[in-house]
C-alpha cells in the first residue's frame, strides 16, 4: 500500500500534478516533433526535401537505384561495427583495470579519460587530420594509401572518444561486484584467462554490451571528425548528408535516416530485452544504455 | 615474473597517447608559430620564435564575437535545458506510476540514438518560412508574414536546445529516482509544503543530477558545429564553424590552432567557475539550514 493511498483527505484535483503532467506531454511533443516531420517528409513524392508534393514512395525508390547514398551506409556500418568492437575491447579491458587495480596510474588514466570527453569534436578533428596525413606520408602508409585507409581513418578517430564512454561504464558496472566472485575462481584453480571467460566477462557483459551498443551509435552519427579526415571511396553516411545539406536536400536522405531510425529502434529493443533478462530494473537499463555508469 | 592486472589499460593508454594527446598537443603546438610549407599540405611547425601572437589575433573584432556568441549560445542552452528538464524528469521519476516509467524513459531516449543531423534537419524543415508550420502559423492567424527563425540566433538556440535535451534529462531522472520517498514524506509529515519539500529537500539531494546534467549539455554545446551550421545562418555562427574554416579554407594553421586552444581553455574555464559556483551555493545554503540531510540517500 503507497503511502498516499494512506493520507486522508486529498484534494480532489492535484494541480500540481495535473501541471507536470502538461508538461511531461509539451516537452515529448517537443522531443518527437522533428522525427515525426522526418518521417512524413520521406513519403514526400517532390524532388526537394523541403517542397511537400503529396505523398509517395519515390524517396524509397530512388534508394533502391542510387549507390551513392547506399554506398555511404556500407561504409557506416562497416565503420561503425569494426570501432565499435575496438573501443569495446579497449574499454572494457581498461575499465577492469580501473576498477580491480586503481592506484595513482587511475587517477592519470580517468584525467586522460576525462580530457578525451571533453574535448570539443572539431578539436579533434583539426588534429587528426594532420596526424593521419603526417603517418600516412611516414611510418605508416596505410592511413593514406590504398582502398582501405579511408575505413581505417574513421575507424581509428571514432574509436577514441567511446573507449573513453566504455572504460567509464565497464568501470562503473564493475565497482558494483564483489571482487571475491573472481577470487574464488582463481582459489578453485581456473587460470587467469578462464576466470576472465568464465567469471569476469559474464559479470560485466550488460555493461561490455550497452558500451559496445553505444559506440556503434556514437560512430553513426559521428559527422565532425569524419567530414575532415575521410578519403573519397569512403564517405559515410552523415558525411553524405551533410553535404547534401549544403547543396540540396531531397527525400532520400529522409528515407533512409526513417529506415535507419527504425533499425536503431529495433537495435535499442534487443539490447534492452538482452538487459531486462540480466535481471536490470527500467531504470538502470535507461541508465546503462545512457552510458551515466 | 607476472604483469600487474593494471596492464589491462595498457593499450588503451597507448591508443589515447597516439591518437589523441599526441595530435591534439602538436596541433596546439603549431598555435605558437609555423612556417608556410608550399610543397606540403601541412605547413612547417617553427619554433624558433614562440609566441602568442596568435592567441591575440582571435580577440579582434574578426573573430571574438563569434567566441562571446558561443559562450552566450551555449549559457543560455544549458540553463534552458536545466528549466525544461527539472521539472520533466521529476514528473517522469515521481509522478509517474512506475509500471509505464520504463516505457516513457525509452521514448526520451529515442531522440538521443536518432542521427544527429537528421534531427536537426527535421527543426530545418519545421522552422523553414516556406515549411508546413510556417503556412499553419498563418492560415491560423497567429502570423502575418512567414516564420523568421530559420537561419537565426534564435533558431540556433531552439535547435541546441532540443539536441542536448536528453542528455540533461538522463542523469536528472536518474538523481531524483535514487532519492527514498520517505524523506519527501518526513519532510510532508513534518508540516513543509510542496514547494517547501521540493526545494529544500528533494532538490538539493538531486545536486549531483543537476551538476552531471549541465556538465553533459554544457561541454558538446560549446564545440557544436552542426546545429548552428544548420540553423544559424551568418547571424548565429559558432566557435565551431570558425576553427573549421580557417584550418580549411583559409589554411592558417596557427590562428586555427590557437582557436582550438581557446575553445578547450574556455570549456576548461567554465567547468572550474561552474564548480567553484556550486561550492559557495552548497556552503551558503549549508549555512542556513540547521538540519543535515543524510549524504548517502542521494547515491
Amino acid at each position: 500500500v503507497s503511502t498516499d493511498q494512506l493520507r486522508p483527505n486529498r484534494p480532489s484535483t492535484d494541480w500540481p500534478r495535473l501541471l507536470l503532467t502538461v508538461w511531461g506531454v509539451v516537452v515529448f511533443v517537443f522531443l518527437f516533433a522533428p522525427i515525426i516531420v522526418i518521417v512524413i517528409y520521406s513519403f514526400n513524392r517532390g524532388d526537394l526535401l523541403v517542397d511537400w508534393d503529396g505523398w509517395g514512395l519515390h524517396a524509397y525508390r530512388t534508394f533502391l537505384d542510387s549507390p551513392i547514398p547506399q554506398q555511404a551506409i556500407r561504409v557506416s556500418i562497416v565503420v561503425g561495427i569494426i570501432s565499435a568492437l575496438l573501443a569495446t575491447v579497449l574499454g572494457s579491458l581498461a575499465g577492469v583495470a580501473l576498477a580491480r587495480r586503481p592506484g595513482r596510474w587511475s587517477v592519470v588514466f580517468l584525467a586522460l579519460v576525462a580530457l578525451v570527453l571533453v574535448t570539443p569534436e572539431i578539436v579533434d578533428a583539426v588534429s587528426l587530420l594532420p596526424w593521419f596525413v603526417e603517418l600516412g606520408d611516414g611510418p605508416l602508409p596505410a592511413f593514406t594509401y590504398g582502398t582501405q585507409a579511408g575505413y581505417l581513418r574513421l575507424i581509428v578517430a571514432h574509436s577514441l572518444f567511446s573507449t573513453a564512454v566504455v572504460a567509464l561504464i565497464v568501470r562503473a558496472r564493475m565497482a558494483g561486484i564483489d571482487e571475491s566472485l573472481e577470487e574464488a575462481a582463481s582459489d578453485l584453480y581456473a587460470t587467469p584467462s578462464r576466470r576472465f571467460r568464465q567469471v569476469t566477462l559474464p559479470l560485466m557483459f550488460p555493461a561490455v554490451l550497452a558500451g559496445a551498443f553505444l559506440s556503434f551509435t556514437l560512430s553513426l552519427d559521428n559527422t565532425i571528425i569524419s567530414s575532415f579526415v575521410s578519403l573519397p571511396g569512403a564517405t559515410p553516411w552523415p558525411v553524405y548528408v551533410f553535404a547534401s545539406v549544403k547543396s540540396e536536400l531531397r527525400p532520400v536522405v529522409a528515407a533512409v535516416s526513417t529506415l535507419m531510425l527504425f533499425l536503431t529502434l529495433f537495435a535499442i529493443s534487443m539490447v534492452a530485452l538482452v538487459l531486462r533478462r540480466g535481471g536490470d530494473s527500467s531504470s538502470d537499463i535507461a541508465r546503462t544504455m545512457a552510458g551515466g555508469g | 615474473m607476472r604483469t600487474p592486472r593494471s596492464a589491462l589499460a595498457w593499450p588503451a593508454w597507448f591508443w589515447f597517447v597516439f591518437f589523441f594527446l599526441l595530435p591534439v598537443g602538436l596541433v596546439l603546438l603549431y598555435s605558437l608559430g609555423y612556417q608556410e610549407n608550399a610543397f606540403k599540405q601541412i605547413p612547417k611547425l617553427d619554433l624558433s620564435n614562440p609566441n602568442w601572437g596568435n592567441y591575440q589575433k582571435v580577440l579582434d573584432p574578426d573573430y571574438f564575437p563569434t567566441f562571446r556568441r558561443t559562450l552566450q549560445i551555449a549559457v543560455t542552452g544549458t540553463v534552458v535545458c536545466l528549466l525544461v528538464g527539472v521539472p520533466f524528469a521529476y514528473w517522469l521519476a515521481v509522478k509517474v506510476p512506475a509500471k509505464w516509467r520504463g516505457v516513457l524513459l525509452g521514448l526520451v531516449l529515442v531522440p538521443f540514438w536518432t542521427n544527429f543531423l537528421v534531427r536537426t534537419i527535421g527543426w530545418q524543415l519545421i522552422l523553414s518560412p516556406q515549411g508546413f508550420f510556417s503556412t499553419f502559423l498563418q492560415n491560423v492567424g497567429i502570423r502575418d508574414e512567414p516564420l523568421a527563425v530559420l537561419y537565426t540566433r534564435l533558431g540556433v538556440q531552439i535547435g541546441v536546445v532540443y539536441n542536448y535535451l536528453p542528455l540533461m534529462i538522463l542523469p536528472l531522472f536518474v538523481a531524483f529516482d535514487r532519492i527514498a520517498p520517505e524523506l519527501r514524506e518526513a519532510s510532508k509529515d513534518m508540516g513543509a509544503g510542496r514547494w517547501r519539500t521540493f526545494f529544500q529537500v528533494t532538490l538539493p539531494l538531486a545536486m549531483p543530477g543537476v551538476a552531471a546534467g549541465m556538465l553533459l549539455v554544457f561541454i558538446p554545446l560549446m564545440g557544436d558545429y552542426i546545429t548552428a551550421a544548420l540553423l544559424g545562418g551568418t547571424k548565429g555562427s559558432m566557435a565551431g564553424q570558425l576553427v573549421a574554416s580557417i584550418f580549411l579554407s583559409t589554411f592558417n594553421w596557427s590562428l586555427g590552432a590557437a582557436m582550438a586552444g581557446l575553445l578547450i581553455a574556455f570549456i576548461l574555464a567554465s567547468i572550474i567557475v561552474f564548480g567553484a559556483l556550486g561550492l559557495v551555493l552548497r556552503w551558503i545554503v549549508r549555512s542556513r539550514r540547521r538540519v543535515q540531510l543524510p549524504q548517502g540517500v542521494a547515491g
